[in-house]
Order: C-alpha cells, then sequence, then structure tokens
C-alpha cells in the first residue's frame, strides 16, 4: 500500500478528519485574514478549552451518558478559583500558594460535582440525562447565589498572565491541551477502563455478566468530564481575568456538537477522541471564519446548527453505505 | 393451497434457496426443518414480502403470488407467528389485538376509539384460542405462553388461510407447548393450512402431516410425517449419521467438593441446597419457569438473593458478583445471547477478550498488553472452531448463532474457569454446532474443570451429565445419578406438582 | 417489570409542598394566589404537554424554548410592525408547526436521531429570533397584554387555553388511535413498523404537535409579560421535560400521560416559585430549590423501577 492509500483509507474511516482538513484550505484560500499568525494563535486559544471540554464529554457519551453540568462546573470551578486566589476576597493572600490553592480548588469542584453524577447514574440509577440537568440546574443557581451574581476581579497577576507565557516557544495552554487529550487518549485507547468505557456503553448486561466493574466506570467518566471542564474553566478565568458565576453559559451546546459532528454516537460504544477533537476544530473554525466574513453572532449560531444536522446527516449515510457494503 | 414452484434466491454470487418446489394442501400442516442458515427464513420472507425471489412463482388460493410488502402478504391471507413476539408489554392485550385498526365511535370525525366493540371483539378472539384472562390486562403481565396465544389470536382476527409458526415453542414451557400444540389440532379442524417450523423434531413430527427437510438452500426430502423417523430426518439435515452425538467422557468425577451451596434462596420461597464436585457435569432440568434460570442468575449475582451460604473450594464466598466470581474462576453463560451476551457491533476479538482483560494488564505502567491478548484470543477462537473471517474487523452479529455461542464460549474460557455454569447452551443452535459444543465441555471437564447444565431438553442431559437434578415450582424435588438415570422419572418429578 | 410509573410521588410532593408554604405564609393558600399559579403555569404545561407526546415516542425535542422564542419574535415584530393584532396568532403557530415540520422531516426521512435534529434547529431557531430581533428585547403594543389578562366568562385566557390544550391532547393520548399507536412505538420501533402502523406518519405529526404547542405556550407566556427579551424560552425545553417526568413520563419512551402527570409536574414546578416569591425567598435560591425536588423526585422513581442490579 502505498502513502496515498493510507491516507485515501484513513480519510474514509475518518470523514471529519477530511472535512476539517477541507475546511481549513477553503477558509486559508477564501478568508481574508484567515491564515494569519494572530488569527491562528486566535483559533488555538479558542480551540483549546472546547477541545478539552468535548474530550470529557466524548468519555460520557461513549458509556451512552450524558453530561449537561459542565457549564455548572465550569462556574463554579471560576467562582471557586476566583475566592481562593484573589486578593479581593483575601482568603489567601494572592501569593504562589493561593495560585496552587486555587487550581486545586478549582479541580476538586470538577471532582466533587462529577461524583455527584457518577453515583447518581451508577449507584442510584437514575437516568444521565435528568441527573446532570439537575446538577446543571442546582449548580448554575449555586454560582450565581453565593456570589449574589458578582464577579470576582484581581486575579493574581501569575494566572492572569499564564495563557501568554510560552515555553519553547509555545504558549502554556497548548502544553495543557496536549497533556489533556494525550493522558485521555491512552486511558481511552490503552487501559482496562478504556476497554471497559466502550463496552458498557455498548451493552451494559453483557458487561456486567463478563465481569465489568460497571459503577467504577460510569462514575470514571463523570469524574474525567467534571475534571476536564474545571481545566477548561482554569483557561477561561485566567484569560477573562474574572471569576464569574455565569462563566460558559453558552458553551454546551458547542461542546455537545462537537462530538456529534465527530461522529461519536449517543447511543454509546461507538466513537473516538481523534473524531471529537476534529470536531471540535471545526466547531472553532466556524465561529472565527464567520466572524472574520463579519456574520453576526446569531447568524453563526444557525449555520452551526445546519452543520450539526449536516454532518448527522452524512454519519447517517456513511454508516447505511458501510452496512450494505 | 400453497404451491412452490422452482424457487430460488440469490444476493449477489450467493445462492441461497435452490429451485425448491413444494406444496402445502388446504387443511394440510407442513413441518419445515434444517439446521440454521439452511434457507428456512429466506423461504418465509419471500412469503412474507420481504424479497422477491429471484427464480420461480408462487402459487397462493389458486392465483400467482407476488407479494411486494408485508402487508400485501397479510391481506392474502397468510399470517406469520414469529419466535420473537411482535407485542407491546405497555398496552393491553385488546389494544394489542386491534393495535393497527381499532375499532371507532360514530362522529369526532370517526376517531375516538369504541371501548365496548373493542372489548367484545377482543373476548371473542381470545376464547376462541382458550385464553381467560379480561383482554385489558396489560401484555407485560402474562406469561410466555398467553403472550403466544394472543399473537395467534391476533393472527386469527386476520381470517388466515395459512399461517407460519417460526420456531413458536423455544420460549414456552412444557404445559404451554403442549396447550399451544392442541391449538394448532384445532385450527386445521377449520380448514387452515400451516407451516410449522422447529428444532424441537418431537414436536414437528406430533403436529405435521408432512415434513420437509431443507440443507443449504435445497429441498432435500419431504416425506409423510408418519413414516419419517427422527434419524433418517437428522441424517438428512446434517448431511450424515450422528452416530455418536453425544461424546463419552474419559474422566469420571472425583471425590473433592468444588462448590457447595446451602439454603441459596433466589424466590423467596425455597432454600436449595446442592453441591458440584471436580470434574462432574451436574444437569438441571425443569420446566421453563421451574427457577432455575433465577437460581442460578441469583448465585451468579444478577439477580436478587435473599439468603444462602456458598462456599467455593472450601472457602466461603461473600460477594456474590459476577466480577469477583470470574476472579475464583466461575463463570455463566447466558441464554439470552443478543440481549446479554454479545456486544453486537464489536469485533470478535473484543467480544472475546472482554472478561479475562484485567489478567493482561502490565505491570509497569497499567496498560494492557495487546500482544498478548489478540494471541490468546485467536488460539480460543480456535479451539471452540468459530467460523470467522476477520477477529479485528469482523462484527460479531454477523455470525450465526451457533457461532456467536462459541464466541462466548470463548471469551470464558480466556478466564481460565473451573466452574461453567451454562444456561441452555444449545438453545436455538444448530446440530453440527451441538456437537462441537458438547465436545468443548467434555474436554473442559477432562482437564479438570466441573459444568452446572441448566437446559430444558433431557436428552443433552441425560447424554452430558453425570448427575442430573429436577426442580419444580422452584424447589429440587429429585436428583439422579448417572447409573440411575430415567427419562420418565425424571420428566415425572419435574411435572409432578405442576399437575396438582 | 413493566409498570406504569404513577405520578402519586409528585402528587404527594405537591401537597407537602403547599403544606409547607402556608404555614409559611398566609399570603400562599386562598382562591387568588391559586388562580395566580395557574395563569403562570399555563405556559409551561402547554409546553409540556406537547413534549410528552414527543417522550412518549421516545423521542425528545430541544428545540421548544427556540420556537417559543421565534414564534413570539416574529408575530411580535409583525404587531409592532402594523399588521393587526389577530394576525398574532396564526403567524406564530405557523412557525411552530414548520420548526416542527422540520424536526419530524429530519428524524423519519433522514433517520436523524431526535436528541440531534432538535439540538440543530434549537441552534437555528434562537439565531433567526436572535437576527429578527436584532439581539433586543421586543416590545409589544399595549393590545397585546390584554390577550394575557382577558378573561373569558370569568376565567382567564391562559388557564382557558392551557385546559383545552391539555383536555384535548390528553384525549388524544387516552381514546384515539393515534394516541395509543404512539405508546407502540415508544415501546419498540421495529415493532410497530410489523404490527402494521404508520410510525413515520405518526412522528411526524408528534413533532408537528410539539412544535405547536411550543408555539402556543409561547404566545400565552409573552402575553403575560408584554415584552420578548433575548433570553426568553433559554432553557424552556428543560423546565418542560422536567415537568413531563416528575409526572411519570418516561424518557425512554412508552410510558406517561398529560393527566395526572405532565399538568401536576408543571404545577410542581410552578407552585415551587409561586410560594418562594410568596415568602420573601433569596431569587437566587429559586433555582437551587427547584432542582434539589427534582432531583429526589427522579431520584424516587429510579428507586421504585429498579429492584435488582442491571
Amino acid at each position: 500500500m502505498t502513502i496515498v492509500d493510507n491516507i485515501r483509507t484513513y480519510l474514509v474511516k475518518n470523514p471529519i478528519v477530511g472535512v476539517c482538513l477541507l475546511y481549513y484550505l477553503l477558509m486559508a484560500l477564501m478568508v481574508p485574514g484567515f491564515f494569519s499568525a494572530n488569527n491562528s494563535w486566535n483559533l488555538v486559544y479558542n480551540f483549546i478549552p472546547l477541545l478539552i471540554l468535548a474530550v470529557g464529554q466524548t468519555f460520557v457519551i461513549l458509556t451512552a451518558g450524558i453530561d449537561l453540568s459542565i457549564t455548572s462546573i465550569i462556574a463554579v470551578s471560576s467562582v471557586v478559583g476566583g475566592y481562593l486566589m484573589s486578593s479581593d476576597v483575601g482568603l489567601v493572600d494572592g501569593s504562589k500558594w493561593s495560585m496552587l490553592l486555587g487550581i486545586g480548588g478549582m479541580l476538586s469542584v470538577g471532582v466533587i460535582i462529577g461524583l455527584i453524577n457518577g453515583i447518581s447514574v451508577a449507584k442510584l440509577k437514575m437516568p444521565a440525562f435528568m441527573v446532570t440537568l439537575t446538577s446543571l440546574m442546582f449548580f448554575s443557581g449555586f454560582a450565581i447565589w453565593i456570589t449574589q451574581s458578582q464577579n470576582i476581579y484581581n486575579l493574581p497577576a501569575l494566572l492572569v498572565d499564564a495563557p501568554y507565557h510560552s515555553f519553547l516557544g509555545l504558549p502554556l495552554p497548548v502544553y495543557l491541551a496536549v497533556l489533556v487529550f494525550t493522558s485521555c487518549y491512552l486511558l481511552l485507547n490503552k487501559t482496562l477502563l478504556g476497554e471497559w468505557v466502550y463496552a458498557v456503553g455498548t451493552n451494559i448486561k453483557t458487561s456486567w455478566i463478563s465481569g465489568i466493574n460497571i459503577p467504577l466506570t460510569l462514575v470514571s467518566v463523570y469524574v474525567i468530564s467534571g475534571v476536564c471542564a474545571s481545566l477548561a474553566s482554569l483557561i477561561y478565568t485566567a484569560r477573562l481575568e474574572t471569576g464569574s458565576p455565569v462563566m460558559g453559559q453558552n458553551v454546551l451546546l458547542d461542546v455537545i456538537g462537537a462530538v456529534i459532528i465527530g461522529g461519536t454516537s449517543l447511543f454509546g460504544g461507538r466513537g473516538k477522541l481523534q473524531w471529537t477533537a476534529a470536531g471540535a476544530l471545526l466547531m472553532t473554525m466556524l465561529d472565527n471564519s464567520l466572524n472574520l466574513v463579519g456574520m453576526s453572532f446569531f447568524l453563526i449560531m444557525m449555520v452551526k446548527g445546519a452543520i450539526i444536522l449536516l454532518t448527522a446527516l452524512y454519519n447517517q449515510l456513511g454508516s447505511k453505505s458501510l452496512t450494505h457494503a | 393451497m400453497l404451491k412452490l414452484h422452482h424457487i430460488g434466491k440469490s444476493f449477489g454470487p450467493v445462492e441461497v434457496l435452490k429451485d425448491i418446489t413444494l406444496e402445502v394442501k388446504t387443511g394440510e400442516t407442513l413441518g419445515l426443518v434444517g439446521e440454521n442458515g439452511a434457507g428456512k427464513s429466506t423461504m418465509m420472507n419471500i412469503l412474507g414480502g420481504i424479497f422477491a425471489p429471484t427464480t420461480g412463482k408462487i402459487e397462493f388460493n389458486g392465483q400467482a403470488f407476488e407479494p411486494v410488502e408485508v402487508s400485501e402478504s397479510q391481506q392474502s391471507g397468510i399470517a406469520f407467528i414469529h419466535q420473537e413476539l411482535n407485542l407491546f408489554p405497555n398496552l393491553s392485550i385488546k389494544e394489542n389485538l386491534f393495535i393497527s385498526a381499532f375499532p371507532k365511535k360514530q362522529g369526532f370525525f370517526n376517531t375516538i376509539i369504541d371501548q365496548k366493540s373493542l372489548s367484545s371483539q377482543a373476548s371473542a378472539l381470545l376464547a376462541e384460542v382458550g385464553l381467560s384472562v379480561s383482554p385489558s390486562t396489560l401484555i407485560g403481565k402474562l406469561t410466555n405462553g398467553q403472550q403466544q396465544l394472543v399473537e395467534i389470536a391476533k393472527a386469527l382476527n386476520g381470517r388466515p388461510k395459512l399461517i407460519i409458526f417460526d420456531e413458536p415453542t423455544t420460549a414456552l414451557s412444557q404445559q404451554e407447548t403442549d396447550r399451544l400444540l392442541q391449538l394448532i389440532n384445532s385450527l386445521k379442524e377449520k380448514h387452515i393450512s400451516m407451516i410449522f417450523i422447529s428444532h424441537n423434531l418431537d414436536e414437528v413430527k406430533s403436529i405435521a402431516d408432512h415434513i420437509a427437510v431443507i440443507r443449504d438452500g435445497a429441498l432435500i426430502r419431504m416425506q409423510e410425517a408418519e413414516i419419517y423417523s427422527k434419524k433418517e430426518i437428522i441424517r438428512d439435515m446434517v448431511g450424515r449419521d450422528l452416530d455418536q452425538f453425544f461424546p463419552i467422557r474419559s474422566t469420571h468425577p472425583t471425590e473433592s467438593v468444588s462448590l457447595e451451596i446451602q439454603d441459596l434462596n433466589a424466590d423467596g420461597k425455597n432454600d436449595l441446597s446442592f453441591s458440584i464436585r471436580e470434574k462432574e457435569v451436574l444437569g438441571l432440568y425443569g420446566l421453563v419457569g421451574a427457577g432455575r434460570s433465577e437460581m442460578a442468575r441469583g448465585l451468579y449475582g444478577m439477580e436478587k438473593l435473599y439468603g444462602g451460604q456458598v462456599r467455593w473450594k472450601g472457602a466461603q464466598m461473600h460477594k456474590l458478583t459476577p466480577q469477583n466470581w470470574i476472579r475464583h474462576g466461575v463463570v455463566y453463560l447466558t441464554e439470552d445471547r443478543r440481549e446479554e451476551g454479545i456486544l453486537a457491533f464489536k469485533s470478535i476479538r473484543k467480544n472475546v477478550q472482554l472478561a479475562a482483560l484485567p489478567r493482561f494488564i502490565q505491570r509497569f505502567g497499567g496498560w494492557l498488553d495487546y500482544r498478548s491478548i489478540k494471541r490468546e484470543v485467536s488460539s480460543k477462537v480456535k479451539a471452540t472452531r468459530v467460523k470467522y473471517q476477520d477477529l479485528e474487523i469482523q462484527p460479531v452479529s454477523e455470525l450465526s448463532g451457533g457461532n456467536q455461542q462459541k464466541v462466548l464460549l470463548s471469551r470464558w474460557l480466556m478466564t481460565n474457569p473451573s466452574l461453567l455454569i451454562l444456561d441452555e447452551p444449545t438453545k436455538g443452535i444448530d446440530i453440527g454446532a451441538r456437537e462441537e459444543i458438547y465436545q468443548l465441555i467434555n474436554q473442559l471437564v477432562e482437564q479438570g474443570s466441573c459444568v452446572l447444565l441448566i437446559s430444558s431438553e433431557i436428552e443433552e442431559l441425560l447424554g452430558m451429565c453425570d448427575r442430573i437434578m429436577v426442580m419444580n415450582q422452584g424447589a429440587l424435588t429429585a436428583e439422579f445419578n448417572r447409573s440411575e438415570f430415567d427419562q420418565s422419572a425424571i420428566l415425572k418429578h419435574a411435572l409432578k406438582a405442576a399437575h396438582d | 417489570m413493566i409498570k406504569r410509573l404513577s405520578p402519586y410521588s409528585t402528587v404527594i410532593l405537591l401537597v407537602l409542598v403547599m403544606l409547607l408554604f402556608s404555614s409559611l405564609s398566609d399570603g400562599f393558600l386562598n382562591g387568588r394566589n391559586f388562580m395566580n399559579i395557574l395563569i403562570q403555569v399555563s405556559g409551561l404545561a402547554i409546553v409540556a404537554a406537547g413534549m410528552t407526546l414527543v417522550l412518549i415516542t421516545a423521542g425528545i425535542d430541544l428545540s421548544v424554548g427556540s420556537i417559543m422564542f421565534l414564534a413570539g419574535v416574529v408575530s411580535g415584530k409583525i404587531v409592532v410592525g402594523g399588521a393587526p393584532l389577530w394576525l398574532a396568532l396564526p403567524i406564530a403557530l405557523l412557525v411552530g408547526v414548520a420548526v416542527g415540520w422540520v424536526n419530524g422531516i429530519a428524524v423519519v426521512r433522514f433517520k436523524i436521531v431526535p436528541f440531534i435534529v432538535t439540538l440543530a434547529t434549537l441552534y437555528m431557531g434562537r439565531g433567526f429570533g436572535l437576527y429578527i430581533s436584532e439581539t433586543r428585547a421586543v416590545n409589544l403594543p399595549e393590545s397585546f397584554l390584554a390577550i394575557g389578562t382577558f378573561k373569558l366568562l370569568g376565567i382567564p385566557l391562559p388557564i382557558v387555553i392551557m385546559v383545552l390544550v391539555l383536555v384535548v391532547l390528553h384525549l388524544v393520548l387516552t381514546k384515539t388511535t393515534f394516541g395509543r399507536q404512539l405508546y407502540a412505538i415508544g415501546n419498540d420501533k421495529r415493532k410497530s413498523v410489523k404490527a402494521g402502523i404508520p410510525v413515520n406518519k405518526l412522528l411526524i405529526k408528534v413533532y408537528l404537535i410539539s412544535g405547536l404547542c411550543a408555539a402556543i405556550g409561547g404566545f400565552v407566556a409573552i402575553a403575560q409579560l408584554g415584552a420578548i427579551s433575548p433570553s426568553f424560552g433559554n432553557q424552556s425545553e428543560f423546565m418542560a421535560i422536567a415537568a413531563a417526568v416528575l409526572g411519570g413520563t418516561s424518557l425512554f419512551g412508552g410510558k406517561g400521560g398529560i393527566f395526572p402527570g405532565t399538568f401536576i409536574g408543571a404545577l410542581l414546578i410552578q407552585t415551587i416559585q409561586n410560594g418562594l416569591v410568596i415568602i420573601n425567598a433569596d431569587p437566587y435560591l429559586y433555582p437551587l430549590i427547584t432542582a434539589s425536588l427534582i432531583f429526589v423526585i427522579v431520584l424516587i422513581d429510579s428507586r421504585e423501577k429498579f429492584g435488582s442490579h442491571v
């Protein structure tokens, strides 16, 4: 097999990657300013938190669940981080230690809400949709209530500068994204937990009979999704330089959209992190390029909706032709 | 009534039916037998209007018959009773009977259902099949046998001329089966023709006027049921004699007890006690609904247990979950392959590796050792003689039932089990694959494992077991050692209390 | 095992909530406040009733919040632009039917999962609505508000519309072929096709009805508000689903109903909101309390449903 053949089979198996490449090329040629260094960094900065969120969501969707609570995790993490780090609140003064404490606190939020979701689904056997929906309502409300809808300012300079701080020529968030994606990829594709995630999503009864620890698997995916949401919150909080109780409110649909566009099945058991990454990239490029051509955000919303529908249609037709082949 | 003239059907280059010519006369019952994949279902799908034949002609009721849709076949008077019932458990009997065409009240644009007429029509149909329950009962509350009768009542509503039964008794208890066969006999008197497809040759012989055997898409023989012996039928189905159907084991059970169960309570009423020895095949016989599966599933941690003590190789077992049992070398092969056995759209390799994965965690880093996994999977599917094309790509759902069962057996072999609980391991599996499964069981036992074999087929138990226990209405009622095996005594114990 | 989930745990909870609020405030338990609750709940109850039909078929309609918004904006803009008031309602309904039709076609013809379809139309509907309203609040003329306060035989119009919609849909679900066949579809789509039920036709109708109900519900809510903010209808889909699920409708299809079911579910949500206002609770606490209660109900239901492990 030649390299061309290899690439062709790869693109047939992973159509979203081809769509992504094609879109990038088209935009680079057609939209002035898209290919510029400035805009490329813009793309990267917007892509990273969405990627992290969508990767976490993919784990949950692979088990045939869904995590609607991520936006509330972003908000609560941001608020908790703000309280712990801001010199206004002064729980801890703006020293290095307050940063560590703040990041630790933010991640704990993801772990705790993830645990609540996971235990409700796995042990109390509640439907994931309703569990994470009530989590969403509760914790969004909680973030607003505890701050009385006020933003928290004056975060430590170290945190606020971090996104723009470079190491070996690349800004820190890039390292965070690479770290999250690689470790999640390895976890899903090279470990027992990964095999269990796919098996539970494919058939939960078979999995139980075959000795899979279902509660552990389910709790793990919700905690992973929670931690990913906290990490995304860390980036948003640093970039916006505020702890905000309404942070991330509009990101949920982009996240689920990215996973779906990637081709991961909502029924569980089918999907790949690479697809999700490509889906998240496509979502980011859509936002960015349509913005560049001067489209208003509500028109962009419509286009995104149409794209979700079209890729779902494409995946549907694709799966049909595969089964008939 | 129904005539097939030189019917052939090909899917691309694959010829699945070859030049089939047969006839069913008015009021006559044709028994149709053949191994899985022989072409029975293709033939039925042609009659049902799902596929068109590639060659040949069908004549039904004196007219050329070329249905292109399911409804067309129904309207011309052919009804299907499948093994898988087409009923909705969340709706009542009467709603199920008339789901596609409710009787309506006058007025309101004729949209309102006429409950009175619905109930009376439903009652009349239920009387016809001899089912005496209220037509308002939810389907979900009925037994399998009662549901089967509702399905037949539904078919009778269309006043069919030909009814095709496809494995109708698989999910029924002995009593329910008897009742169904009686009902079929009464339908004969109403001059309804029938085609009866079943793996159970005794049933087919008892009910059919003629028996047709299909093998590899061709009609091998069609003969009057009375003069067509079971042995001949089997030979025609398989294409060879099956003398040593149940292979003989070279070993005998030892004295050391592997599993010891005391006062196991799976139904809230009965306490069960028994034990299994090393290298023993213990059979568990009982009618469907006698509580065999419930006991096994309770023991294995899939259903609620009310109490009991379990000792495995001398040590008390505390946590009865599949995970813990597998760790101790005890595995359960489910009766419900599709719902809780296979991972349908996953590859054969993913299906086989599933239960043994923890064994392949590498000490350094916690990664799975995929090279060893693949090596062991391919050796196991060879041992169980799975017929496949590609371990990595082919989804397990593409395999035949028998091969899927072998895949599941391979899954359990990967865990090196010392006790296999096999729940109806040969249900719906053709004779060739069956024999291979028996041989595999013997191999395992010879190597030192033991087996709890749950089955509704008494011959299978007589052929395979060292000891047979009989279960009746949740209780263990009798036990026979190999030297005392007696088919009629076993049957008597299984049926006894049920008639009281 | 096949047990129709009873909405009784919700009824008990509703009574408890009412007792609690009446012990905390004198202003809660009286006819006028009860009438208020009914007026306030009318929009949600209508949307949730349409949602109930979709859920019974094992589908989901996430686009209802956007339909409420879009239908309101379109008809509001037309009236503000000088069209006669009577034209507002048919236009709103037309918008609801149109989006519902898109949902239905995509689900039925293109066989795309309802969750994805309606997620996409959620985006598109909201985007289109924001485009028309230029992301500003649409202030409605006084005459529009009159609809919300108009009384028919002494009963406020929103309540009349709600009762009408709910009763009709309840009868459709319990008394007609269409309704009964929806339960069959929700139980098993493949079997339904085999049984000769026109599954595709029915599903399109269900999404049409849901779109229509969303438009009516949105219209009723707007007539009480007097203005359509850019966030109107945001997360209404979740409230509608919550109301239906609280009333015993299963997210997995085949089970549920409008009376008492969804109506009680919606009433519970609205009663809590109303009670919290009356006892002067911190408004920021509302979502926390509502969410906790929904969680408890869903928990109780799952306890009833699952006895064994799998």
